[in-house]
């Protein structure tokens, strides 16, 4: 008796141990995450200090020794004597910085963000298998090795992340695995392939093809057609209208039958539509400098650590510095010596869905051109955290994917079900010997070169050189189709509803040196509609390519801050034109409704961070937009259906003032007239204005309305992330901050005959992902004044700056 | 049967802990203290009535003293974006302490349940 009374001590003490030491659903490891010798306190970094360092480090596989230089925003400069060992240092340098994002966007592309927090997780897992994530990555590895100087790159770069990962101690390790309590893995050069494929899911996975349907089945091809027209009323495309054609266009296919489809049904949340970016070049008789000079601003997810780690990587034959991200070898927004690029996303429609007859509930096989064909399988196995494994089985038609079977709930509503996805992400590509060669290109001729190797997600590649040249090219790789076809999901059935092909490489839209002397893009329509080929019927909203061309058009003595004044623009030209519309049209009643509409007459329609009248103009846009469309588009949730563009609703309101869907067809005993409803939303929009943030006031201000954040990966955690950020625009202004996207790297590049560009940038946030570095979040301040950090550029390792900070040598001796 | 310490007995025994834990942590995963204190209890012969109160010092003063000194060593945010996960309001005092309070607890069952030990044979 009485030594098993002992003994309970010893057993409260082990269960104690043990229960500390694990994670209980969210809830950390409490001993080891607060272990001053263990825990958290161990990732406190001290803010650098001024003086310069030096430290040797040995990295077994290095070939020579390698040389880097921080500067004093934290930015590598990589100094090698080979290809190989500095991609293994750009490995090894990322992952010292940016581990656990690396493994966990990764991890998230592949569908396996059920292994760290469980069982939550495996919708979305399922999701990303099912698009075929893991397929597209596997068949885009592929495509790179056969570059062998891009299979080396990978390979070494590999390399230097798991030298990283194999110094490291478990006290070590990154913050966000003690939290989520789980250990980094090996990494391998697909996990590159899938980062790159997730940029397709990110940028070139928007589909309205359901939706688009649904709309087709209930209001037919007339209003289906009227109501989503396929060129803006007001456009500013990419290439000038104009432009010659240099090529002689292919044979257009005919194109399937008519097909109305089942549609499909079931709801769940929606991703943000808010991504998008800005690029142009300017030419040297339009600048200070007499030579080009080039911006870019990606609009992405805003997110802590940030989406892109900057870099200068150096080695015989390259001296590059730019962005690069973090899983990738190569810069993929910079400039070298001779050239600057970057890049904005083409809207392109590169995802169709195709309605699947199976024979049977087997369904081992499906009708297609008048046969029964064999559908292929793929099993996919889920390791769930805590629970057993999930096996999962996905059936492919000659397409691609069946990505939901007509029993089960979709991930999310724009996605059909019974329909297999036909998807550019699936293609074999080489984005990464695009890259490689544009980080080593000295002209035009190099950059066009290039771009050939680039599949997807399509982007506007725009370029400048210090030759003097400037071009843009539409790139990606475009299925060849008939007008409009894949607006409307597809008859699986059908042969001729497949893609037919691609267009040639070189017929994609592009333009050098045009006489306007700029080009510029901003995911609007690549071009006019004289352009032989159909791309899409749908882009971005014009209104930030319009703003940025009628700037550019009559800018001159271009300089830096100049260009950097346009990326932060806060005019708000969709107001300008709808704002006299709307205004002649509100009848009001309140005092306080009175207030709102001086208040808006006098606004000088910048949407700065302060300003009172964007709040009240674009809460009325959205509460108009819901009024007129939400009776007839979003009537019944489980057949989601687009909403028509503000574009067309502009039109309605200035030609078709008389139109039936004025009327809110809820509302039986009453016709409303479009005076109705523009009133009657100006009403409901201040009262939630007021009802949100109290009477008219300060509390109105643009950017505590907006609250455009800064979020940490781990959704929820707040304490990791910077929210309600003083910053103006928003989604159809040129600095494009809304509430969760924005500018994720701001880079203005002015290039010199010398070889010595003079370049500029900032993303908001910072270079170390160690939320216990001062580098953590250190450059968001900087980026929400619209303010540029001058970027270094050095030539060798022994150049002198007050700017160089720490040295470390890499070597394997 | 019940052995009274005396005071400088008690303070010994907290510096030799204090000591031995700092070496262990520093060198040997999180739970090696535990074990480490147990045995100490055990060679020692401390009086299991005693053996919870010294080890929880001991495990509170250094764990709580030690987050102090990183904090001083290595000034950042982290403490305080820390104190708002757990969530402890941002609160980095409170973090000192629910830190000590986890060492305290940890260190003074591990020196009981040796104590007790020593006991049964």
């Amino acid at each position: 008796m009485k030594s098993i009374k002992s003994i309970i001590p010893l057993i409260c003490a082990l269960i104690f141990t043990y229960a500390l030491n694990r994670s209980w659903g969210t809830t950390p490891p409490f001993g080891k995450l607060l272990s001053p010798f263990h825990g958290f306190w161990v990732n406190a970094e001290n803010p650098e200090t001024e003086e310069a360092s030096l430290e040797l480090l040995k990295i077994p596989g290095l070939q020579g020794e390698v040389q880097v230089i921080y500067d004093e925003m934290g930015v590598p400069h990589v100094f090698a004597k080979n290809d190989h060992d500095l991609f293994m240092a750009q490995g090894y340098l990322t992952a010292k910085d940016r581990l656990w994002q690396m493994e966990f966007q990764t991890h998230f592309a592949g569908g396996r963000i059920s292994e760290i927090v469980g069982e939550k997780g495996m919708a979305s897992d399922q999701f990303q298998r099912r698009m075929g994530s893991i397929y597209g990555a596997e068949k885009s590895f592929e495509g790179m090795k056969e570059d062998p100087k891009a299979e080396e790159a990978l390979n070494a770069y590999s390399d230097g992340v798991n030298a990283y990962i194999s110094g490291l101690s478990e006290r070590q390790l990154p913050l966000e695995y003690k939290l989520l309590d789980y250990k980094p893995e090996t990494w391998t050069p697909i996990k590159s392939a899938l980062f790159l494929k997730n940029m397709s899911f990110v940028l070139a996975s928007g589909t309205d093809d359901l939706k688009m349907t649904n709309i087709l089945r209930k209001y037919g091809k007339k209003v289906a057609e009227d109501l989503f027209p396929n060129y803006p009323f007001e456009e500013s495309p990419i290439i000038p209208v104009g432009s010659p054609i240099d090529f002689k266009p292919v044979p257009i296919p005919a194109g399937p039958a008519d097909f109305t489809g089942l549609g499909s049904s079931m709801m769940t949340p929606e991703k943000d539509p808010n991504i998008g970016s800005n690029n142009w070049a300017v030419a040297g008789n339009k600048t200070v400098s007499g030579l080009p000079i080039l911006a870019n601003d990606p609009h992405l997810t805003l997110q802590l650590p940030s989406i892109w780690y900057q870099m200068q990587l150096v080695a015989p034959g390259v001296n590059v510095y730019g962005s690069t991200m973090p899983g990738t070898p190569n810069v993929i927004i910079g400039f070298n010596k001779n050239i600057a690029w970057g890049v904005t996303n083409v809207g392109s429609d590169v995802l169709d869905w195709y309605q699947v007859k199976f024979k049977d509930a087997s369904k081992r096989e499906y009708w297609h051109d008048g046969k029964w064909k064999k559908t292929t399988l793929r099993i996919e196995t889920f390791k769930v955290k805590g629970k057993e494994n999930f096996v999962d089985t996905i059936f492919f038609t000659h397409h691609g994917p069946v990505v939901y079977l007509s029993h089960e709930k979709p991930f999310r509503s724009n996605i059909p079900v019974g329909h297999a996805l036909r998807w550019i992400a699936h293609e074999k590509s080489q984005e990464m010997t695009t890259f490689f060669q544009l980080n080593r290109a000295k002209n035009y001729d190099e950059y066009k070169k290039a771009l050939t190797y680039y599949s997807a997600p399509a982007q506007n590649f725009v370029f400048a050189s210090n030759e003097g040249d400037i071009a843009l090219w539409v790139n990606g790789k475009f299925p060849l189709k008939a007008p409009l076809q894949g607006k409307y999901l597809m008859d699986g059935t059908d042969p001729a509803a497949d893609w037919q092909g691609f267009i040639p490489q070189e017929h994609n839209p592009h333009v050098k040196n045009p006489v306007r002397g700029f080009v510029s893009s901003a995911n609007q329509f690549s071009t006019d509609p004289s352009y032989p080929y159909y791309l899409g019927w749908q882009y971005a909203p014009s209104e930030r390519g319009r703003r940025i061309n009628e700037r550019l058009a009559i800018m001159n003595k271009i300089n830096m801050d100049s260009l950097r004044g346009l990326q932060n623009d806060n005019y708000n030209i969709r107001a300008r034109k709808v704002l006299p519309l709307l205004l002649a049209q509100v009848k009001t009643s309140s005092p306080a409704q009175e207030k709102g509409l001086a208040m808006l007459k006098t606004w000088n329609l910048q949407n700065a961070p302060e300003s009172i009248g964007a709040t009240i103009f674009e809460n009325w846009v959205l509460y108009l937009q819901d009024a007129v469309w939400d009776d007839e588009f979003a009537a019944d949730e489980k057949v989601p259906m687009n909403r028509p563009a503000l574009d067309r609703l502009i039109h309605m309101m200035e030609a078709e003032p008389q139109a039936v869907w004025w009327d809110n067809v809820k509302t039986a005993s009453k016709k409303e007239t479009m005076q109705d409803m523009i009133s009657g939303s100006f009403v409901a929009s201040m009262d939630s204005l007021a009802k949100k943030h109290g009477p008219m006031g300060p509390e109105w201000a643009w950017y505590k309305h907006k609250q455009t954040g800064v979020r940490h990966l781990i959704p929820g955690m707040d304490a990791l992330s910077r929210l309600n950020i003083p910053i103006g625009g928003g989604g159809s202004i040129v600095n494009a901050s809304t509430t969760k996207t924005g500018p994720s790297w701001r880079m203005v590049v002015e290039l010199s005959k010398e070889g010595k560009p003079k370049a500029y940038g900032v993303y908001p946030g910072g270079q170390s992902g160690n939320p216990g570095s001062a580098h953590y979040d250190d450059l968001i301040d900087t980026w929400a004044k619209g303010e540029l950090r001058s970027l270094l550029y050095l030539e060798n390792p022994d150049q002198k700056s007050n700017r160089l900070r720490k040295k470390i040598v890499l070597s394997s001796k | 049967m019940k052995k009274k310490l005396s005071a400088s007995y008690q303070f010994a025994v907290v510096v030799i802990l204090l000591v031995v834990g700092a070496i262990v942590n520093v060198y040997l995963p999180w739970y090696v203290m535990g074990l480490v204190f147990a045995a100490l209890a055990a060679v020692l012969g401390l009086p299991s009535g005693s053996g919870f109160r010294l080890g929880f010092v001991s495990g509170f003063l250094l764990w709580s003293l030690a987050a102090v000194l990183v904090n001083v060593q290595h000034p950042s945010s982290l403490p305080e974006r820390m104190a708002k996960v757990l969530p402890l309001g941002g609160n980095v005092i409170a973090l000192y302490a629910v830190t000590g309070l986890i060492g305290g607890i940890y260190g003074g069952i591990w020196l009981w349940a040796g104590a007790r030990l020593r006991q049964k044979s």
